[in-house]
């Protein structure tokens, strides 16, 4: 027989989903699970791939119990189906990961991606509320429940965000939902220089503004402070905001969604190998300096950065030949001031010159006894990683 | 239990870090669920991590069980020990390692009680958000094992949400750095694991949590009702609205009675009280305010008290927090669950609770986070009358039922411990417990670390919880229940 001949379908149902991981344990056939495949390339080079299992199958929004403000949904809808069926009762799944257009629920969660939402509303794994999951060998099983407040039991949903699909297939997610503000408007400022940035992140830090979304670029040195709430807070907030900034653009309406939209996707559009970064956000001004140095020292051509100012977390984008970004990556894992930097955008050439994950330190033990407990055949994600 | 072992033990924690002799045991022997009891083989103090290291592997290679202890506060047995066993009590690990403000993270050893992270930050205009009604005296080390919620959470979420990172002793003994300062960890959220796993995956020696910006705006109502159905639907209209509280609380007149009793917050005399806090910005916080003081005036409300100072919030926030403890005012004995019914099912549930109360003959006063639908029913009994205690317990166990039925939850904060492990089938399915049981087998293959807790065993699957008695330490007039 082919190696993975039986498992082309793409399964309809949560048993199907199951009943194929168990087949390729048996068989011992490498599986890579695949939502919308947005984030496919993430990870380190694929090993041997037999077969990719796909989610799209698993298409239902389960429920909406919306005077509970919860959603069930399964892995193969994408986001942006879901918050257009919640709108319906002015609620949403306040996500905004790159690619949310195509991305799919079950994706989002296997990689805890978010975006500048997350400010306010956090990470999938802040959300999530119940998971049911296919194990490698065929069990399916919940964990968590329907209501937003519940400690029975280990709470998988957390091991399942940010495995990459390498313990288990998610199958269906709950959620908590949030009402949809009743109005929106961005403030965009910009400071001159590192040492400004850094004065007003830690002034809006330590300010009782509210935004739900608070970015800084660099090298424009650009803030984003967006505001959702009832009309006249929002007024209040973006004038104070305005007042603690200085000259400053505010925008509205389909303006406002263009800029959030183009903002999402800037570090994307460029050339160059993308890594995922963090810092302390009131440190950003010395995290700059580090990176010019890393930049000048490495090689490279261009380095850009774009992220969360008061979660101190983001992309970072490095342009140039893999070498030089090879060396730019590991100086900034080197740094004092940037950690947990992991290549999300990067090619076959660079990958082979640095490690994606950058390791798992003294986790590495039970990293290694999870994922034993959790795919003994070791099927999933193909030494992708992280497990 | 074995000399050698506990001459070894000694080394470790030197001569008054152990403790052998029976009456010394006495305050281990159970948490706040005293109806659980068992005397540990012996009780160590350790003060570093370092020693709890060095604990942990003596017990992995000696093969004795071990059960780590915050400040007992527990309301499900978690703290409970093993026959047999060590208590590893963490009440001297209790220095705060680092504030820093600028960047809203604090780092805290697992004995700093929840309350004193804020006391640390307050003079900043900062807090921790995380507010279980014990959080004078609970620990943050136990805060994390059974991710503490409380009144707030509703808007802010549980303890989960704002720990970033811990220091943990794994069960053979080797250190792990599980989260930290900086955001993002690569792999597996093992920290969202850890949180909420009852002790039974780590020890905990170090923690750092985030800390939030006091918010603008704080407004404050209670309003009485005629009926729990009013207050139900004054709930389900806010969150129509599109309005997120900071809290939600429900109580009825049997705890209003007992927290009237036992701390005097002037609550009105009526069927069912509503606290709805709102915080925020100022603009925002005006405006929705007014939705809520409508909806509750459209709902029938007989009162309306809105909070006008610091001190009159305080007031309304005393009696809320003290009901538990008021409850010795009105019967002698009380048992205590915090199942969880999505919050629409509310009205229906409680309806069930109140028939209940008039079938059973014991009265259970009802006191409650409505937003979020975690109850607390407080089912008064006096151990003195037989078959009371039974009874109470039979009532514990139907209303637990009810939550699951609605599609809720046994446990919203207090955990499942010892106290309802043997329901767990009742929620979850033998292979969803199966798979969970890999993360334990995965983290504690010997199964040492705080066994007996969580999962269903043969030994606990014919008990049935029991009602609440006083602690020893409590008969003894040496400490008050929160």
């Amino acid at each position: 027989m082919v190696a993975g001949q039986d498992l082309k379908k793409v399964p309809d149902t949560p048993a199907e989903m199951a009943e194929m991981l168990r087949r390729a344990s048996e068989q011992k056939l490498s599986v890579v699970l695949r939502g919308a495949g947005t984030k496919l390339d993430w990870g380190r080079s694929p090993q041997r791939v037999d077969a990719t299992l796909s989610t799209r199958g698993l298409h239902r929004l389960i429920a909406h119990q919306h005077g509970d403000l919860t959603a069930t949904i399964e892995a193969g809808v994408s986001l942006r189906d879901v918050n257009v069926a919640l709108s319906l009762h002015k609620q949403w799944l306040p996500l905004d990961p790159p690619f949310a257009a195509d991305a799919t629920i079950g994706g989002i969660l296997a990689t805890n991606d978010s975006g500048p939402l997350r400010h306010r509303y956090g990470t999938p794994r802040d959300l999530v509320i119940g998971t049911e999951v296919a194990t490698a060998d065929g069990v399916l099983a919940k964990s968590g429940g329907q209501v937003v407040k519940n400690v029975a039991g280990y709470d998988l949903s957390k091991l399942l965000a940010g495995s990459f699909g390498s313990l288990a297939a998610i199958v269906s997610a709950t959620f908590k939902l949030s009402p949809l503000p009743a109005a929106s408007r961005t403030l965009v400022a910009a400071a001159r220089d590192p040492d400004e940035l850094g004065t007003f992140v830690r002034a809006v830090m330590a300010s009782q503004l509210e935004p739900i979304a608070f970015e800084v670029h660099v090298p424009s040195f650009a803030l984003l402070l967006r505001f959702a709430s009832v009309p006249a807070a929002v007024d209040a907030q973006a004038r104070a905001a305005e007042m603690m900034l200085g000259a400053a653009k505010l925008v509205d309406g389909d303006a406002e969604r263009a800029l959030w939209s183009e903002h999402n996707e800037r570090v994307w559009m460029g050339a160059g190998a993308i890594v995922r970064a963090s810092w302390l956000p009131a440190n950003i001004a010395t995290a700059i300096g580090e990176l010019k140095a890393c930049a000048a020292t490495a090689g490279v051509i261009e380095i850009e950065m774009l992220g969360r100012a008061a979660v101190g977390a983001g992309l970072i984008r490095i342009e140039g030949d893999p070498k030089a970004q090879a060396r730019a990556i590991e100086q900034l894992r080197r740094s004092a001031s940037f950690g947990n930097v992991v290549l999300r955008r990067g090619s076959a050439e660079l990958k082979a010159l640095v490690d994606v994950w950058d390791g798992h330190a003294d986790r590495q033990p039970l990293f290694a006894s999870l994922k034993r407990a959790f795919d003994p055949q070791g099927i999933l994600s193909a030494g992708r990683g992280p497990l | 239990m074995d000399r050698a072992f506990l001459d070894e033990l000694r080394q470790i924690v030197g001569g008054d870090g152990l403790l052998e002799d029976p009456l010394e045991l006495l305050t281990y022997e159970c948490d706040a669920l005293p109806h659980l009891r068992e005397s540990p083989a012996a009780v160590v103090l350790p003060d570093s991590a370092s020693q709890i290291q060095a604990i942990v592997r003596l017990c992995a290679r000696e093969g004795v069980p071990f059960v780590p202890r915050g400040h007992g506060t527990g309301l499900s047995g978690g703290a409970l020990p093993v026959p047999g066993g060590v208590v590893i009590a963490l009440s001297r690990l209790n220095r705060v390692l680092k504030v820093d403000i600028a960047n809203q993270r604090v780092t805290v050893e697992p004995g700093v009680t929840n309350l004193e992270i804020t006391h640390q930050v307050a003079p900043f205009g900062y807090y921790y958000a995380p507010d279980p009604s014990s959080q004078q005296v609970c620990s943050i080390g136990g805060n994390v094992a059974e991710n503490s919620g409380g009144a707030h959470c509703l808007k802010y979420g549980f303890t989960v949400h704002h720990v970033l990172g811990v220091e943990a002793v794994l069960p053979d003994g080797e250190i792990a750095h599980i989260g930290g300062s900086l955001a993002d960890t690569p792999g597996p959220d093992l920290l969202g694991l850890l949180v909420g796993s009852e002790g039974t995956l780590a020890i905990v020696t170090n923690i750092t949590v985030r800390i939030l910006r006091r918010p603008e705006t704080v407004q404050t109502l209670l309003a009485a009702f005629d009926t729990i159905d009013a207050g139900g639907a004054v709930v389900s209209d806010i969150i129509a609205a599109g309005i997120i509280p900071a809290a939600v609380e429900m109580m009825d007149s049997l705890a209003i009675r007992a927290a009237e009793a036992a701390v005097h917050p002037n609550f009105p005399d009526a069927d069912t009280i509503l606290i709805v806090e709102l915080d925020g910005p100022a603009a925002e916080v005006t405006s929705l305010f007014d939705i809520v003081v409508d909806t509750c005036r459209r709902h029938g409300a007989r009162t309306i008290e809105v909070a006008q100072t610091d001190e009159q919030r305080a007031r309304i926030w005393k009696g809320r927090k003290a009901a538990f403890a008021a409850m010795g005012r009105v019967s002698p004995n009380y048992y205590v669950q915090d199942g969880v019914v999505p919050r629409t099912r509310l009205p229906e549930v409680l309806n069930r609770i109140r028939n209940l109360e008039q079938r059973s003959g014991l009265r259970i006063g009802n006191v409650f986070h409505a937003g979020d639908g975690n109850l607390h029913p407080l089912i008064c009994y006096d151990e003195r009358v037989p078959g009371d205690p039974e009874k109470a317990v039979l009532v514990a166990a139907e209303i637990l039922a009810y939550c699951i039925e609605a599609g809720g939850s046994l446990t919203g904060e207090h955990g499942i411990g010892a106290d309802k492990s043997s329901y767990m089938p009742t929620m979850f399915t033998a292979d969803d417990l199966s798979v969970m049981q890999r993360v334990r087998a995965a983290f504690d293959p010997k199964g040492l670390c705080n066994p007996g807790k969580v999962f269903p065993t043969p030994r606990l699957c014919g008990e049935v919880p029991g009602p609440h008695r006083a602690h020893p330490v409590e008969t003894a007039g040496l400490a008050e229940r929160w």
